[in-house]
């Protein structure tokens, strides 16, 4: 007994000195905490206000989730949804990415077989930040295949709390982004092991999750584009290999066919010019390893000129093969949202509808500091080590780093591709340097350290012990630059690191966790107040509304009220339709009896408008009126002209100095109606804009064809029933008279001797009347 | 293969040519990569492509209470607005930062005297310092109520 219990005691002591035990307790430690610390920081809004749906397409996609659940995969897939876009109808399991449902709605199975009972509601809201902490294991592991387990921890604990990546996955923002930027770093931390073994498990590995991603967001065509174009880069170099011909036929060939599987792609992957780069890099590298398998038994003479002719047709005929297969119509051109990428003026001019939407805009550097901080300094040092010491894999994070950050110039909502390889790269630079400017602690002093300082300072001192070996390796320089130099750059980089945790912990509780449908106001006292009117006015239209009435308002709002409201919509956060949606917007900005003939088109008994002039509340529907003008012009340029909502100066102005036509269209008049008579406060005049800032300059109006049905408490939601074909309006005169006037002065004009023209006949207890006046006919009930 | 491949040179007559693969194509070297992509990092963060897209001023101006036109270096309040000029500013000073991270690097070169170490290491700290803090000034003045909060 005394003998077992020794040799465990001598195991454990063992274990306890075992460097590679610590460096996996270590690890496993940092990458729990990173995981918590990210679940944590993504909290505020669940806190703040509840665990409630964010923003507009979660909504959708939690009604899908609920319908999936509710009626079952297969009924989900041929939903075909006839509450969106009326009269067209959605046929929704053929136009979403259904990883997300799938993803939630198998959690929700498995809990529910180990009977935990748990609404589908709090899954989808938590679904992010339980994925934000895989994500950051899964940029650890690719990280530690780029460059060392120790940038790899960094780079977790960057991923876990960098605001780029928060703005996506906080809890509640239920969307495709939440998990998809994990499925993105798993794919390519497996292609990475591909490329480095050359295994065929490996890159059937990639391939799977390329299945996943493909699933779960559009964003997939990023993966199939850079993979490529890794192989490409490879092939320039001079780095083919036998590993990258395993690696990237089998990823090529299986992820295609699995790719093809999701309903909403497709064909997509054989028909479209986004994936023409993958089957061409198929081609060549098939072409390439054929001309290396013919090398074997050609001279070196003649393969040179068989190489040149042979690379010379190989290109000529992928070339010709795609642009004349274009030509011919069997492989689409480049989407539009695609197309504005390279071209990024495009969208502007072309294409209303994609540069309408905030994120599709060009990004500015504040956003650049505010979603990345200091990572935004130190990626260009690690791409810089990375080129200095260049390999397959290093070869791959760099071109990811230069496309990646060109995307994320052109579109703001593209910054969220470029934060894992910031992350990547920062993480490398600060390990680098770290590495070289805390060699000379003692090992004491570092324990001393790490038991001060939290969760980065962890990554530190695993980072010395990952590379004490390499350090004994390198030629000692002399000591003489002393502790104290490099501890003082030591303490500075720490305190960056630091304010990078404040930085980011202030830009998601202020900037990032708002859920957008409960809007909150804080007095001067810090006191706060809630403003629900958004889910006062969608719950008004589920409670008194028919079943079947539709509703229309402009698309931001159609997830919200399909989800909410459960009411029909005409257009929706979908955007499909481009026509279907101009159509709306020209009803919106046309006056009142144009926009009641489209109404009555298009069969709307509500019209839902947002109204933020009562509390200032800048994302009205005032100031996206203009969207709203530029994309019905653009589909009727007849009728609607942007130039005729300007003032003269060229200004967008609701003031009385305001163009006519704006100051009368429906949008208008529906925002302000009735806002004339009231006054916000004393030291302003009545009928006040708080958000634009002005008095309005059409106060007094009537609205004929439409009525008010609801206006939530602080007019932020305004309702209106469109009235139903009004009665014929009366006839004042009748035609007939016409007829009577002809006949009449004939018998006037009979002139009979002895008789008085015009003499009164004179009936006891009546007026006397002249003959002339006719009788009004009865009023008619204006039915003819 | 042999017989095959001399077939068109049965009837053709091969040209004394001397196809050089150009002396000045050769692959990049490591640096002038790197200078390539921290130039396009330069643009890029600094907004170009917002540039380009929504032809903002250089500067703008406002007019004060006298009616002077000032300039304004800075578009305030707006996260998603930008002048020329401040997108530079701040995309050279995350550029600076980038550099120093280099420098500091740069010191860990084994042949290298003591003094050049030591100003080495200090040009590098102090321009990743600098940059850092003075776009933190640049945060505070575009949104007032940065990290106030």
């Amino acid at each position: 007994m005394a003998d077992a219990d020794l040799v465990v005691r001598n195991d454990i002591r063992s274990a306890m000195w075992n460097p590679g035990g610590w460096k996996s307790l270590l690890s496993f430690f940092i990458l729990a905490l990173a995981w918590l610390a990210g679940f944590s920081a993504r909290l505020f809004a669940v806190i703040r206000f509840e665990s409630i749906i964010h923003e507009f397409d979660p909504w959708f996609n939690y009604r899908a989730t609920h319908y999936m659940v509710e009626n079952g995969f297969y009924n989900f897939l041929n939903w075909f949804d006839d509450r969106a876009w009326y009269p067209l109808g959605r046929i929704v399991g053929g136009t979403v990415y259904p990883g997300l449902m799938v993803t939630s709605g198998s959690i929700h199975w498995i809990l529910n077989l180990l009977h935990i009972p748990i609404h589908i509601r709090d899954i989808c809201v938590f679904l992010a930040p339980i994925f934000s902490g895989m994500t950051a294991t899964s940029v650890y592991l690719f990280t530690k295949e780029i460059w060392s387990p120790g940038a790899g921890l960094f780079a977790a604990c960057f991923i876990a709390i960098v605001p780029g990546y928060i703005s996506r996955s906080v809890a509640g923002s239920y969307d495709n982004e939440g998990i998809a930027i994990f499925a993105l770093m798993f794919t390519y931390y497996l292609w990475i092991k591909a490329v480095k073994t050359g295994q065929v498990f490996w890159s059937i590995c990639a391939a799977l999750s390329y299945f996943y991603m493909v699933s779960a967001w559009g964003g997939y065509v990023f993966i199939i584009n850079l993979i490529p174009l890794h192989v490409f880069v490879l092939l320039i170099m001079g780095r083919y290999s036998q590993r990258i011909y395993t690696a990237y036929s089998c990823f090529y060939i299986v992820g295609l066919i699995l790719s093809m599987q999701i309903p909403f792609v497709g064909f997509q992957p054989i028909r479209t010019s986004e994936h023409m780069a993958a089957a061409g890099v198929f081609a060549l590298i098939n072409a390439y390893a054929f001309l290396k398998y013919i090398q074997n038994f050609l001279t070196k003479s003649e393969f040179r000129y068989f190489f040149f002719a042979a690379v010379t047709i190989a290109a000529a005929v992928v070339f010709i093969a795609v642009v004349g297969l274009t030509w011919a119509g069997y492989i689409a051109p480049w989407s539009g949202r695609f197309y504005s990428l390279w071209d990024t003026g495009y969208a502007k001019i072309h294409i209303p509808i994609i540069a309408s939407v905030s994120e599709h805009q060009p990004t500015t550097w504040v956003s650049f500091f505010f979603d990345l901080h200091i990572l935004v300094c130190a990626f260009p040092v690690g791409a810089w080590y990375c080129i200095k010491n260049v390999n397959d894999e290093r070869v791959f994070v760099v071109l990811y780093a230069i496309f990646a950050s060109y995307f994320a110039g052109v579109m703001v909502r593209l910054m969220l591709t470029l934060t894992p390889v910031v992350c990547v790269l920062a993480a490398i630079a600060f390990s680098k340097t770290f590495e070289s400017y805390l060699k000379d602690d003692s090992p004491k002093q570092n324990q001393k350290n790490a038991d001060e300082k939290g969760d980065n300072k962890n990554d530190r001192l695993y980072d010395k012990v990952g590379n004490k070996k390499i350090r004994d390796e390198k030629p000692k320089d002399e000591e003489g630059l002393g502790i104290n130099v490099k501890s003082i750059i030591v303490v500075a980089l720490l305190m960056m690191l630091m304010l990078f945790a404040v930085h980011c912990t202030w830009v998601t509780s202020s900037a990032y966790s708002s859920p957008s449908i409960v809007l909150a106001s804080y007095g001067q006292g810090g006191s706060r107040t809630i403003l629900d009117d958004f889910r006062e006015a969608y719950y008004w239209l589920r409670q008194n509304t028919d079943d079947k009435a539709r509703v229309m308002s402009w698309w931001d709002y159609g997830y919200q009220i399909a989800g909410m409201g459960n009411r029909t919509t005409l257009v929706d956060n979908n955007t499909w339709n481009n026509s279907h949606i101009a159509l709306v917007g020209k009803a919106m900005s046309s006056n009142e009896s144009a926009a009641y003939e489209i109404m009555r088109a298009l069969d709307v008994n509500y019209v839902l408008v947002i109204f933020g002039g009562v509390i200032g509340y800048s994302g009205d529907d005032i100031n996206k009126f203009l969207w709203m003008v530029r994309i019905a012009e653009g589909e009727h340029p007849r009728d609607i002209r942007e130039v005729d909502y300007f003032t003269p100066q060229g200004e967008f102005r609701v003031d009385a100095a305001g163009s006519k036509i704006l100051l009368n269209c429906l949008m208008y008049k529906l925002s302000y109606y009735r806002f004339g008579q009231m006054q916000l406060d004393f030291r302003s005049p009545a009928g006040f804009d708080r958000t634009r800032g002005v008095e309005i300059g059409n106060k007094n109006f009537e609205l004929t064809h439409v009525e008010e049905a609801y206006t939530t408490e602080h007019w932020l939601v305004r309702i209106y029933k469109v009235k139903d074909l009004e009665n014929r309006s009366e006839i004042k005169k009748p035609h007939k008279p016409v007829k009577k006037s002809k006949r009449k002065p004939k018998r006037q004009t009979v002139r009979k001797p002895g008789v008085i023209k015009h003499s009164p006949k004179i009936v006891k207890g009546k007026k006397v009347k002249s003959p002339k006046t006719t009788k009004t006919p009865p009023k008619t009930g204006g039915k003819k | 293969m042999e017989a095959l491949y001399r077939i068109p040179f049965n009837f053709l007559g091969c040209p004394n040519l001397k196809l050089k693969k150009p002396t000045w194509l050769r692959q990049p070297s490591p640096m002038l990569v790197f200078a390539a992509v921290l130039t396009s990092y330069f643009l890029v963060t600094g907004g170009i492509i917002y540039d380009v897209i929504v032809e903002p001023p250089s500067i703008g101006s406002t007019t004060d209470e006298r009616g002077n036109s000032k300039p304004v270096a800075f578009m305030p309040y707006r996260v998603n607005g930008q002048y020329i000029m401040e997108g530079l500013a701040a995309s050279f000073l995350f550029t600076l930062g980038g550099l120093g991270f280099v420098i500091l690097d740069q010191t860990n070169k084994p042949l290298m005297p003591k003094l050049n170490r030591i100003l080495l290491i200090c040009v590098g700290i102090a321009a990743v310092v600098i940059a850092f803090f003075t776009c933190r000034v640049f945060m505070r003045i575009k949104l007032p109520g940065y990290m106030q909060s």
